[in-house]
């Protein structure tokens, strides 16, 4: 398309008509270190999807999003309505056997696959938009709610708001055994009660706070996602976005909305916090952003800023797990009895065993990476006592940070495992509750009781699989890492890459022995 | 730079780490250097001692991710006193007064942040560069401070004096958005010209206007602003004015204290020296109109909105109800040395020794200006608004003004009935209550006073002159802005924070995308050859928005080069057509079609522009002489075909085309049904004559070897040099 230069010939001849320019005088933006700081996680201009026309043509639809949350929209409306009306058995009810059975694990695939694929299609944040936008698809230029912004002392610890919903998301599942699955009303109050909160947040804060501070999963999404093979939607050409006069991509502009996540993609550096809505796509006026695919693990070991509330995400998350594998043991069976009975607290999981362990496990890696400083030395950057925890730095954050992100995959591999008995031994179990609304499934049917693996043995080795990669991952990940950002001043490079691998190894054994011994339990 | 306190301690900037982009939206803007970029984070840091809490970030950022708290490091601003009579009958000196000394100008002046995106500029009609003149106050160069003014004004010392700068210019200053004092950019403005003469148009006898013949109906400040940068061109300038003086609106209808007369003349003393030719008591209607664009190359309408807008109460009719523009016009002659204050009372009726009181309907700056000027004749004086105070028309110096001269002021406020026997004796007023400034107040029932009147004068403000309806088509133009504020306004932070109070709680930067509406439309011509500017195109606006709409008609007629069919025996050089070929494409294929009638069209030496719809702005609109718009369509062939949504939107939302010549084409796979007769309908609906029509099917379009852009572009040219 022939756009019209303001050097042109035609333009020449024209008088002055916008004496507004004439008196803008803003300054150079800052572009010292630039190239530095982004140049190794500059996704390939060759790995641009969006510059296939066909590609450009659908990210650039309005509908696109809407057409994606949809039928989730749908499905998630009927799992309400049939988890409170319909039968109580948990396998046969569709509420708790698409939920648990195949949602969670299709979310965990899509997340180390993707990056954040489930944000772009999630039905509760999607619903919370609808209403803010007053409208499904098109570009409305008010919105209904407070608008407010999420609060400093809130929003300066990023993912670590996400990272306390879930845990009391997930302390909540316990105690009433949403995901076991139990009664299929409790799945149903919980889909509710995320709708409920997340609808409530869209209509007191701004854009999609919810999506990028409480919803419970995107602390998780951010962190494992960072795994995925989708870096995102990224800038072609840096210069072009630093001298953007306007920034529709963050303000918005007729034909797309600012970034809902504050993402900007001109300075984009993993797929941590790109929800992949296409608005910065649809709203650049340089066509000037692409989709960009990468290369597996590539947000994870490039980034040069490495976030803290990311790394303590991992580090509690990772806690979380191990605690949900070790209360399958005897043992700690019987200490989680001995507290109720001394707390007098009625049943599983007693909130004291339950913080204890998943912080427990985060001060373990905080005080590994400790280790790592006292003995490889290095040079740390110079300490700030910034007020925000984000951009706070200390010689500690220069090892736990690095660590924490060479982990990940370790993590992401531990909650796959772990969803997978239900969806190995289950799956079937969609299908019939199908069958079952229209009256032909039942418990006592081939399909109900058939699975994909029904040993306990054959679970074990899938499970034990996924994590001999992760940790492979995990090693090649922090081997990388440690090798570009650990390096002692006066030590072998070796050295502490092998630490730090030698960390991701023992991480992976630890959560492999444990699938071990807990199905051992079961 | 400013002046700046030292209670810094208690000035602290946060960038919120997490929401900051490093996209340094507020350290390319930031006035004073305290934003600087971290290279390792690539997020803002921030330098408390440097920030003067200015807040220009805080509006500027995209995600909100910068907050500022504590004091404003800015000094007092500096007013000159105003000059109250110690005897205010019959005493028309200025009561607003300029700087008296350089000191004090370098004072105020050296409260400018001299902002890199300065708001304040998008919040003066005429966009002065304002820290490029009050930079160069603070350098004491008056000529370069005339040189900059002269670039976007030539009325400095007439706008310094009547413009209402807390709604305009200093509500859009940085100090007044973060909410305190703004600049006094206007005392500063009328510093400069009290200083130094504004210098008179330079006439460039080869200028872009060499070749043409310009009428100007009026004489008012759209007229000065046309005139002057057309005279300078090179154009034969000539001036139809309906009275024996020029000057308009800022000569009769402006009180000398407010508006001294040799102020109001200068400008046009100097386009007389230049040679522009002024038609005195030469009233121009609607059909003389059509005889001045057979004389013309191009015809601007700049004859004001003179009509009184009139109560319709009972009473109305009596003896001593008159409107503003006769007591504005007697009065200033009344008062002047050689007046008569006793012989115009006489003629008003008022001839009764006692105290006398006129009631003035309405409290605007016209309301004012009649109730400074009763008091002055020795008249007691009552100003009667429906609106509430808060929400009040008059710019809040004059009020403050014309109580401080007696004026008893009632807000909230109606005439409902005026009474006498044969002469108005006493009027009947109803009280109003108004919830918002976009509410209509309400009349509340059961309460009313009555007051005795001696004379009571409409000045409830102007109307556009319906008798050229016939000739000037959708006037006047309301200045709204429907469409979604340009990215540039927003970026600049100048709509964030709307409602400061010392702006009075105007929406400053809301208003003034507002008037750009009226600057757009003053470029397009409402017919050929024929455009309309100031008050007749958007209805009583302020000085400085009808002299910027002026010079942009004139700049408009130097881009268009308009030639009368029998003026055409003079050798001059014809201008190429400039034709805007616009589209909206959903898979390319109407975009194709209008690069290949866009190449077409310049082989027959056109000048061409080919953008999406959604790229064009009303400048390119304003500049083409003719448009070929094509579109994709949608619907269903068994039920209607419609052009896409996004090209009715458009073809809705198009200003008035006046003659424009237009050529239309869809682009279909089954069959485009109705689609160019739907386009071709809304399109003469806006003036526009559509010329050319065509639909281009599946075979058209993957044909390299098709004519069609060929035919198109004949046709096209065709219709525009017919």
């Amino acid at each position: 398309m022939e756009m019209k230069k303001a050097d042109s010939p035609d333009e020449r001849d024209f008088h002055l008509v916008d004496p507004i320019a004439v008196a803008i005088r803003t300054r150079r933006p800052d572009e010292e270190g630039l190239h530095d700081r982004f140049a190794p996680t500059d996704p390939s201009p060759a790995l641009d999807v969006a510059r296939h026309p066909r590609v450009a043509r659908v990210l650039r639809n309005r509908k696109l999003q809407f057409m994606l949350i949809l039928p989730n929209q749908i499905i998630f409306w009927l799992v309400i309505g049939i988890g409170l009306l319909g039968t109580v058995i948990p396998g046969l009810n569709f509420a708790t056997a698409i939920t648990w059975y195949l949602w969670f694990c299709l979310v965990f695939v899509m997340m180390v696959v993707v990056g954040r694929a489930w944000c772009a299609m999630c039905p509760f944040g999607g619903f919370g938009e609808w209403v803010q936008r007053h409208s499904f698809w098109n570009r409305t230029r008010s919105s209904i709610g407070l608008g407010l912004k999420m609060p400093e002392s809130v929003a300066q610890y990023g993912f670590l708001s996400s990272v306390g919903a879930f845990l009391l998301l997930t302390w909540i599942e316990e105690y009433f055994n949403i995901a076991g699955p139990g009664n299929p009303a409790s799945t149903s109050f919980m889909v509710l009660g995320i709708v409920g909160s997340a609808l409530l947040f869209f209509l007191v804060f701004e854009r999609r706070t919810f999506c990028r501070y409480v919803c419970p999963l995107t602390a998780l999404i951010g962190s494992v996602g960072s795994m995925g093979s989708v870096a995102g939607f990224r800038t072609r050409d840096r210069d072009v976005c630093l001298s953007c006069q306007t920034k529709d991509c963050m303000r918005g502009d007729a034909d797309g909305y600012g970034c809902p996540w504050y993402t900007w993609p001109g300075s984009s550096d993993s797929n941590a916090t790109c929800g992949l809505c296409t608005e910065c796509y649809k709203a650049c006026p340089s066509d000037n952003i692409g989709l960009f695919v990468q290369k597996p693990l590539t947000s994870v070991v490039s980034p040069t800023r490495r976030r803290a509330d990311v790394a303590w995400s991992v580090a509690l998350l990772f806690g979380l797990v191990i605690y949900q594998q070790v209360n399958a043991l005897g043992a700690f069976v019987r200490i989680d009895n001995w507290l109720n009975t001394h707390t007098h607290f009625p049943q599983y999981p007693n909130p004291i065993d339950y913080i204890a362990g998943i912080f427990g496990v985060a001060l373990l890696m905080a005080a590994i990476a400790a280790g790592f400083e006292k003995v490889f030395a290095s040079a740390s950057p110079a300490p700030v006592n910034s007020p925000s925890f984000l951009t706070r730095t200390s010689s500690f954050r220069s090892y736990f940070l690095p660590l924490m992100y060479g982990i990940i995959p370790v993590v992401g591999a531990d909650y796959f495992a772990r969803q997978l008995p239900k969806l190995l031994l289950h799956l079937p179990r969609v299908v019939v509750s199908v069958g079952h609304l229209f009256g032909s499934g039942s418990t006592s049917s081939s399909l109900y009781n058939s699975s994909l693996i029904a040993s306990n043995k054959g679970i074990i080795a899938v499970q034990v699989a996924v994590m001999v990669l992760g940790t492979l991952a995990a090693m090649w990940t922090s081997w990388k890492i440690a090798g570009r950002e650990l390096v002692p001043l006066n030590g072998s490079r070796r050295a502490v890459q092998w630490s730090a691998a030698g960390l991701a190894l023992v991480s992976g054994v630890v959560v492999a022995v444990l699938y071990i011994m807990m199905n051992a339990a079961n | 730079m400013t002046t700046i306190e030292t209670r810094k301690e208690e000035r602290h900037v946060t960038v919120l780490s997490d929401r900051c982009a490093g996209c340094q939206e507020c350290v390319i803007r930031c006035p004073v250097n305290a934003l600087s970029m971290d290279h390792g984070s690539w997020t803002v840091l921030a330098d408390d001692d440097l920030c003067v809490g200015c807040r220009q970030c805080e509006r500027t950022c995209p995600f909100s991710a910068i907050q500022v708290g504590g004091p404003m490091a800015v000094t007092d601003r500096l007013d000159p006193p105003l000059a109250h009579p110690v005897t205010l009958r019959g005493d028309i000196s200025e009561t607003r007064e300029g700087y008296s000394s350089w000191s004090d100008v370098l004072k105020e002046a050296s409260r400018c942040l001299e902002c890199p995106d300065p708001t304040c500029v998008r919040g003066c009609p005429a966009h002065n560069d304002i820290p490029g003149f009050i930079g160069a106050l603070r350098q004491q160069d008056l000529s370069g401070a005339h040189e900059i003014l002269a670039r976007t004004s030539v009325l400095p010392d007439v706008c310094s004096r009547v413009c209402n700068q807390s709604a305009q210019c200093e509500g859009a200053c940085t100090w007044s958005l973060a909410g305190t004092e703004p600049v006094a950019i206007g005392r500063l403005e009328r510093f400069i010209a009290d200083q130094m003469m504004t210098p008179a148009p330079t006439v460039d006898p080869s200028g872009a206007a060499r070749d043409l013949s310009v009428a100007i109906v009026g004489a008012g400040p759209a007229a000065v602003g046309a005139a002057w940068d057309l005279v300078e061109a090179g154009a034969a300038v000539t001036v139809f004015e309906k009275d024996d003086t020029v000057g308009g609106l800022c000569l009769w209808g402006m009180p000398e204290f407010t508006l001294p007369s040799s102020v109001a003349m200068r400008a046009w003393e100097q386009l007389e020296t230049a040679g522009v030719e002024i038609r005195r008591n030469h009233a121009v209607d609607a059909d003389e109109i059509e005889v001045l664009l057979r004389e013309h190359d191009a015809v601007i309408a700049a004859h004001g909105a003179g009509v009184s807008v009139r109560l319709p109460v009972p009473g109305m009719d009596l003896e001593g109800v008159v409107d503003a523009t006769l007591f504005l016009k007697g009065a200033k002659e009344a008062l002047e040395p050689m007046g008569s204050a006793a012989s115009f009372l006489h003629s008003l009726g008022l001839t009764d020794t006692r105290a006398q009181r006129v009631l003035v309907l309405g409290a605007g700056n016209t309301a004012m200006d009649v109730a400074r000027m009763a008091r002055r004749l020795g008249l007691d004086a009552t100003c009667v608004d429906w609106l509430d105070e808060r929400f009040a028309l008059a710019r809040p110096d004059e009020l403050a003004e014309a109580r401080h001269e007696g004026v008893d002021v009632l807000f909230q406020r109606t005439v409902v009935k005026v009474e006498g026997s044969g002469r108005v004796h006493e009027a009947t007023l109803a009280h109003t209550t108004q919830a918002s400034a976009t509410h209509t107040p309400k009349v509340v029932p059961t309460a009313s006073d009555t007051l005795r009147v001696d004379l009571v004068v409409m000045a409830m403000g102007y109307r556009v002159d319906a008798s050229f309806a016939s000739v000037l088509p959708g006037l006047p133009v309301r200045k709204v802005y429907s469409a979604m504020a340009s990215r540039q306004w927003v970026a600049s932070g100048v709509l964030a924070n709307p409602a400061s109070s010392y702006a009075h709680h105007s929406p400053v930067g809301h208003l003034a995308l507002a008037r750009e509406v009226g600057l757009n439309a003053a470029a397009m011509p409402v017919a050929p050859r024929l455009w309309v500017v100031g008050d007749a195109l958007t209805g009583p606006s302020t000085v400085v928005e009808a002299m910027a709409q002026g010079r942009r008609a004139a700049r408009a007629i130097m881009d268009a080069q308009p030639n009368s069919p029998s003026r055409s025996t003079q050798s001059r050089e014809l201008q190429p057509r400039r034709i805007l070929v616009c589209f909206e494409s959903e898979g390319g294929s109407t975009a194709d079609a209008a690069q290949r009638i866009g190449a077409q069209l310049r082989e027959y030496g056109a000048r061409v522009d080919v953008m999406a719809l959604e790229k064009v702005g009303p400048m390119d609109l304003a500049h083409a002489d003719a448009i070929v718009v094509g579109t994709w369509v949608e619907g269903l062939v068994v039920a209607k075909v419609h052009p896409a949504k996004a090209t009715r939107q458009w073809l809705d939302a198009l200003p008035w085309l006046g003659g424009r010549p237009v050529g239309v084409f869809c682009t279909y796979g089954v069959d485009p049904r109705g689609a160019l007769a739907e386009m071709r309908k809304v399109l003469e609906a806006k003036g526009a004559q559509v010329g050319v029509e065509r639909a281009l099917g599946r075979r058209d379009l993957k044909n390299a070897s098709s004519n069609f852009a060929q035919q198109f572009a004949e046709s096209m040219m065709q219709t525009v040099l017919r």
